[in-house]
């Protein structure tokens, strides 16, 4: 992360939008982010509403792993997996009081994006699924990176018939669109959550690979590879000391737009009922609302807004590191 | 001139067809990873769980699913370049390749008319925006497309079925066309066209009111990319002198934007018709599901429930095969549109 910071703060410098009379420039650290997410109004929304999705999410997955560890613990004397939870997500009460109610604030807040047709507070169980949508991103995306980092930079940095053996092998992999490659494998490997997993991890490394290869491509070319090689480092050692810290820096706001990408990936497979199980998901809560709209319209379309507001916030946030990076404060 | 471009079609077709065979090995390799026995392999060929122990033995024997891997997989190869892609087991007995044609001119007709619009509107839109760069507009529809492309395609669909079927009652929200309706003679598949053909003119105009909210669905999911390639196409196209120059000789805004700068600035938006071709396709499954368009969506979707696995496995190789097309077409275009590009 050293060098864009360093980039940005000579442009800012250069074009005078560090404040000169306070006499103190932050020139790294939290302090500098938070100041730089601040002055752009939109990214500063983004930042809040992936803070509070990333916090919620690894609150309540710790939540559902203790009660996967001790399934007797009681926290407000509900099991640890809903008990922050407004109720239990998988109750079924068929009264027609609780049946397919309204957003309302009748009960606070169980009823606020109303009820589905088995009674269920549709909040508790998008609250209940989020760990989900938290954990696909870092998973998929961070094995994406890490296949992409050394099939790609290997591909471009050894040129000749490796580049050419997987490079061919990415291109397979791009001819189809994600999504279509995405349901194969993930019906092919069966149901459940880890199988969807599988699938987008599948899918997702090819567009790395191709961006690693192309920074190799530039890098290989600099001077101080040149002298390493000349000083008699290893190709492993060029590899890992030189080339990929060096490409690492311009992908960091990609892999934040793409973490959004994962989500409505995610969201569109549980949709057609790809790895469905009787965990709840995002997708998933609004495919079932189908066959009741549009009379009871909220069991479809409130799934769906949650999905978009928490993509937004990452469209926002990676939007504006892709500023930081390429050296742009304002547009 | 000539030539050079029966030479590019040549190199790209080998390439096409190398691509389509490593997809093949890939699909091949996963389905034989996940299902390692003969009998597993016969049973999902089957597709019927009470399957009898003889008619497993038949089906093993049948396809030769004791041989030997490389065996296999190049029969596999064969009988698909034979244009076999195996039974399908919910359209009882029928080839797949005759579901996937009954399925599949639906499918593209909305893709098409889906990415022809959402390229059209981003056009414009990312025209205005580069001319109006820094002001209202340009923020205005950069908040726009972010919540488009943002926003699951689902609830696209959901809020345009709300908004102009059940809201203001302006167009139907389910299937291709009203069924009360004597369908036209089918000669290519796709609605439209046949109707237009047949001289169905009733017909003809319930499909396109049909047509209408998917296909603008699948737009309004794609315009984004296209928005963003255009406005920054545009925005190096109105620093160059030519546009000055058109300014100096006094033509108006107008005339300077969409006569002289837009003419440069559209080429690069050529090469986007591939990736929005593909993009909606993979977004046509899920809005065929809203919309009850009966298309390879739907046909997908009634796979995944059913665990038709040859099914799945013609659907990819046909969408490969569409995206693959696609992008011949598209550089092809670029070629014919930009002088300056060289297939090689």
């Amino acid at each position: 992360m050293r060098r864009p910071i360093q980039a940005t703060v000579t442009t800012e410098v250069a074009t005078g939008t560090v404040a000169a009379g306070k006499g103190k420039t932050t020139t790294g650290g939290w302090r500098f982010y938070l100041g730089f997410f601040m002055k752009d109004k939109p990214a500063f929304g983004g930042l809040i509403i992936v803070a509070v999705f990333v916090i919620w999410g690894a609150l309540e997955g710790l939540m559902q792993l203790l009660s996967l560890w001790f399934p007797h613990g009681r926290l407000f004397g509900h099991p640890y997996s809903w008990a922050l939870i407004p109720s239990n997500p998988f109750v079924l009460n068929f009264s027609p009081s609780y049946k397919l109610q309204p957003p309302s604030l009748a009960h606070f807040p169980s009823f606020l994006f109303g009820t589905n047709v088995d009674g269920q507070s549709i909040l508790a169980r998008l609250m209940y699924a989020t760990p989900h949508d938290l954990a696909a991103p870092i998973v998929v995306v961070g094995s994406a990176l890490l296949i992409g980092m050394f099939l790609g930079t290997a591909a471009g940095y050894f040129g000749g018939w490796t580049d050419e053996v997987i490079m061919r092998l990415t291109d397979a992999f791009l001819a189809l669109p994600a999504l279509i490659l995405a349901i194969a494998v993930g019906v092919l490997l069966g149901g459940g959550f880890t199988s969807v997993l599988v699938a987008l991890m599948i899918v997702w490394w090819p567009t790395y690979a191709r961006f690693f290869r192309a920074q190799a491509l530039t890098i290989r070319e600099r001077g101080y590879v040149e002298s390493s090689k000349l000083s008699g480092s290893s190709s492993l050692k060029i590899l890992i000391k030189h080339i990929i810290p060096n490409s690492i820096d311009p992908i960091i706001a990609y892999v934040t737009l793409d973490f959004g990408t994962v989500i409505l990936f995610l969201a569109a497979l549980a949709f057609i009922g790809v790895g469905l199980s009787l965990y709840p998901e995002w997708g998933s809560e609004s495919n079932f609302g189908l066959d009741y709209f549009p009379t009871f319209w909220w069991w479809s379309i409130v799934p769906g807004i949650i999905i978009g507001v928490v993509v937004i916030g990452f469209t926002l946030v990676g939007d504006r590191l892709q500023d930081l990076i390429s050296g742009r404060m304002t547009y | 001139m000539v030539s050079s471009i029966v030479l590019y079609l040549i190199r790209r077709s080998i390439n096409a067809v190398i691509t389509i065979v490593l997809l093949l090995a890939l699909v091949f390799i996963l389905l034989h990873t996940i299902i390692r026995s003969p009998e597993g392999l016969a049973r999902v060929i089957c597709g019927n769980p009470h399957c009898s122990n003889s008619a497993i033995a038949l089906i093993i024997k049948q396809n030769g699913l004791t041989n030997p891997l490389w065996v296999q997989f190049f029969s596999y190869i064969n009988q698909v370049f034979h244009g076999n892609l195996g039974i399908d087991t919910f359209y009882r007995g029928r080839p797949e390749l005759s579901v996937i044609e009954a399925f599949l001119p639906i499918t593209l007709e909305l893709v098409v008319t889906g990415s022809a619009l959402g390229i059209l509107i981003g056009i414009f839109t990312g025209s205005i925006a580069a001319s109006n760069r820094n002001r209202a507009q340009d923020y205005g529809i950069k908040a726009v497309y972010l919540t488009a492309w943002s926003a699951p395609v689902f609830l696209v669909g959901f809020v345009l079925q709300l908004i102009f079927a059940y809201w203001l009652k302006l167009l139907p929200a389910h299937g291709i066309a009203n069924a009360f309706l004597t369908p036209p003679k089918v000669l290519t598949g796709a609605p439209l066209i046949d109707a237009l053909i047949d001289g169905k003119w009733v017909y003809a105009y319930s499909v396109a009111q049909h047509l209408v909210l998917p296909a603008f669905a699948l737009a309004v999911a794609s315009f984004g990319i296209t928005t963003r390639l255009t406005r920054a196409s545009m925005i190096d196209a109105l620093d160059r002198d030519y546009v000055k120059l058109a300014y100096m000789k006094g033509l108006s805004k107008r005339t300077v934007v969409w006569g002289t700068a837009f003419r440069n600035a559209v080429i690069p938006i050529i090469t986007l018709i591939a990736l929005t071709f593909a993009f909606s396709v993979g977004g046509a499954v899920i809005i065929e599901d809203v919309f009850s368009y009966y298309g390879m969506g739907y046909f997908t979707v009634q796979a995944i429930y059913n665990s038709d696995y040859p099914a799945i496995l013609a659907f990819v190789l046909i969408i490969g095969l569409a995206v693959i097309i696609a992008n011949l077409v598209a550089d092809l275009l670029y070629a014919v549109a930009d002088p300056r590009v060289r297939l090689t």
